[in-house]
């Protein structure tokens, strides 16, 4: 039976890596270890302009979760495609500490591929654990920044934002103030005259019509 | 079809910038330059007015993106249509990217842009290859039947006549994948375009195969058609696999909902071709199931 493979090894076979093809391999095995220790140099790989090594780096970083956040939050924001890169990672980790970068992302990032990561990662944050205030307070931010990315120019990122805000609808009261903006957010996305495509509307009605059955 | 073919219902109202964000505000003293943030107004007068091409050529590319409504959108494409000349390779902004652009924006802009059909189809026959394809597309779009018999005409001496390279360039003598893709948009399943469509699904390129099994599948609706288009998702070359998912997409082909989720390609072009899986296509697999797949592509 073959020794097993230290991490160390793995490093070194992810600096080492003299073709793309031998990064994405290098990548994927470190992501698949599970080690948090990995992390920061996963987060490095997010930046060697290589989209299949990143996507495997993303995935890696998703699964280390709350471990691959602070060294995700520390990237060079001069790095447009790491930072492209981290929201995504952000989003799918969920962890609260990614607020910030998600709603800037989602206001302001000029690829819709990553407005949408941040819309749905809005969705889905861990709140939890928070004290009921703070709670409250992130869930507001959550909803403020999907609501006025309803209006989004791309359609893949309205859809991504019904998304978000069927999710973020479990985590509130219904008949709450905040439930109320929701729902008339999603209804919004249900109408033709916004220049709201048909995927789109549909996405918003399903999203309706299960938050009601709830 | 081309993956740069994007999709895209624009809206005015938008948190987008139609163009890369600058760092400093717009100061309308300032000579502005192509690619800032401009408005409607601004657009036109520099289509209108600017005489300078690679203003003109962003104003078009603008006015198409947005989905401009003004009036005097359509009959400025029209006159930068106009603008073509014989190809001069040593030009900056060529004057043909210009009406390039024009005819492109053109095909977004219906119902007005009808009013250009006529143009469209005097451009569908240029010396201009890159126009003829441009043209191609926008009659597409504008579901020109006017059109068909032109298109038809370009087409009929198949995949070895017009679908046969050149020695100069990477291009066909004919720009086949947006000639069959527009057959296809048009909709007109007549035996003459079936005719024409049918030899190219044997043409040595595969991304021309798989714009003739779009456009077959579009009007006859066979399934042997899409289940060529599902074979290309296993295709090796990436540009193959993203050319199948659009072509996928246009044609609403459900049937292939697994085969789009699983193919190594971008999620960008995935979400595209479901897209087009749900509002262009009916039946098995239910929206549910479609937008449950979309949802986990985010």
């Amino acid at each position: 039976m073959p020794a097993p493979v230290t991490l160390d090894a793995l490093l070194e076979a992810l600096n080492g890596a003299s073709s793309s093809e031998a990064l994405v391999e290098a990548t994927w095995a470190l992501a698949r270890r599970g080690d948090a220790a990995a992390a920061p140099a996963l987060v490095d790989v997010l930046g060697y302009n290589n989209p299949g090594a990143a996507v495997a780096a993303v995935d890696g970083l998703v699964a280390l979760g709350a471990a691959a956040v602070d060294p995700l939050l520390r990237l060079d924001p001069e790095n447009y495609g790491a930072r492209a890169w981290a929201v995504r990672a952000l989003a799918g980790i969920g962890d609260v500490r990614g607020l910030e970068v998600l709603i800037d992302a989602l206001g302001s990032d000029v690829a819709a591929s990553v407005r949408r990561a941040a819309a749905k990662g809005l969705g889905t944050l861990e709140l939890d654990h928070l004290a009921p205030e703070t709670r409250q307070t992130v869930q507001l931010r959550c909803l403020n920044a999907l609501v006025a990315a309803a209006v989004d120019g791309e359609w893949v990122v309205r859809y991504a934002v019904a998304v978000g805000l069927e999710s973020l609808a479990r985590t509130l009261v219904p008949g709450t103030e905040a439930r109320q903006r929701l729902d008339a957010a999603l209804a919004a996305l249900c109408d033709e005259d916004d220049g709201n495509p048909p995927v789109v509307r549909l996405r918003a009605r399903m999203a309706l019509d299960r938050l009601v059955e709830r | 079809m081309a993956a740069s073919t994007i999709i895209n219902n624009g809206c005015k109202r938008s948190t987008s910038p139609a163009a890369p964000m600058t760092a400093f505000p717009m100061d309308s003293a300032a000579d502005h330059r192509a690619g800032e943030p401009i408005s409607e107004a601004e657009a036109l007068a520099r289509l209108r007015d600017s005489g300078d091409p690679s203003q003109q050529y962003y104003a078009a590319w603008w006015l198409g993106r947005m989905r401009c409504q003004h009036p005097e959108a359509v009959p400025l494409l029209q006159q930068a249509l106009q603008q073509r000349r014989p190809r001069d390779p040593g030009a900056g902004v060529e004057e043909n990217a210009v009406a390039r652009n024009a005819a492109r924006a053109l095909g977004k802009l219906a119902p007005a842009a009808t009013a250009a059909v006529p143009d469209l189809l005097t451009v569908l026959e240029d010396p201009d290859d890159g126009l003829r394809e441009a043209a191609a597309r926008a009659l597409g779009e504008l579901r020109a039947t006017e059109a068909v018999v032109v298109i038809c005409r370009l087409l009929a001496s198949g995949p070895d006549g017009a679908g046969a390279s050149r020695a100069d360039s990477p291009r066909l003598m004919e720009p086949c994948e947006a000639l069959l893709e527009a057959l296809g948009d048009i909709g007109i399943a007549s035996t003459t375009v079936l005719g024409v469509v049918k030899p190219f699904i044997d043409h040595g390129r595969p991304v021309i195969r798989s714009a003739a099994a779009r456009t077959l599948l579009q009007l006859s609706g066979e399934s042997r058609w899409g289940e060529l288009l599902v074979e290309l998702l296993s295709h090796p070359q990436l540009q193959v696999r993203r050319a199948a998912l659009m072509d996928l997409g246009a044609a609403g082909w459900r049937p292939a909902l697994e085969p789009i989720r699983r193919t190594p390609a971008e999620n960008s072009l995935k979400l595209i071709a479901l897209r087009g899986l749900v509002e262009r296509g009916s039946g098995e697999p239910s929206n549910d199931a479609l937008l449950a797949c979309m949802d986990d592509l985010l």
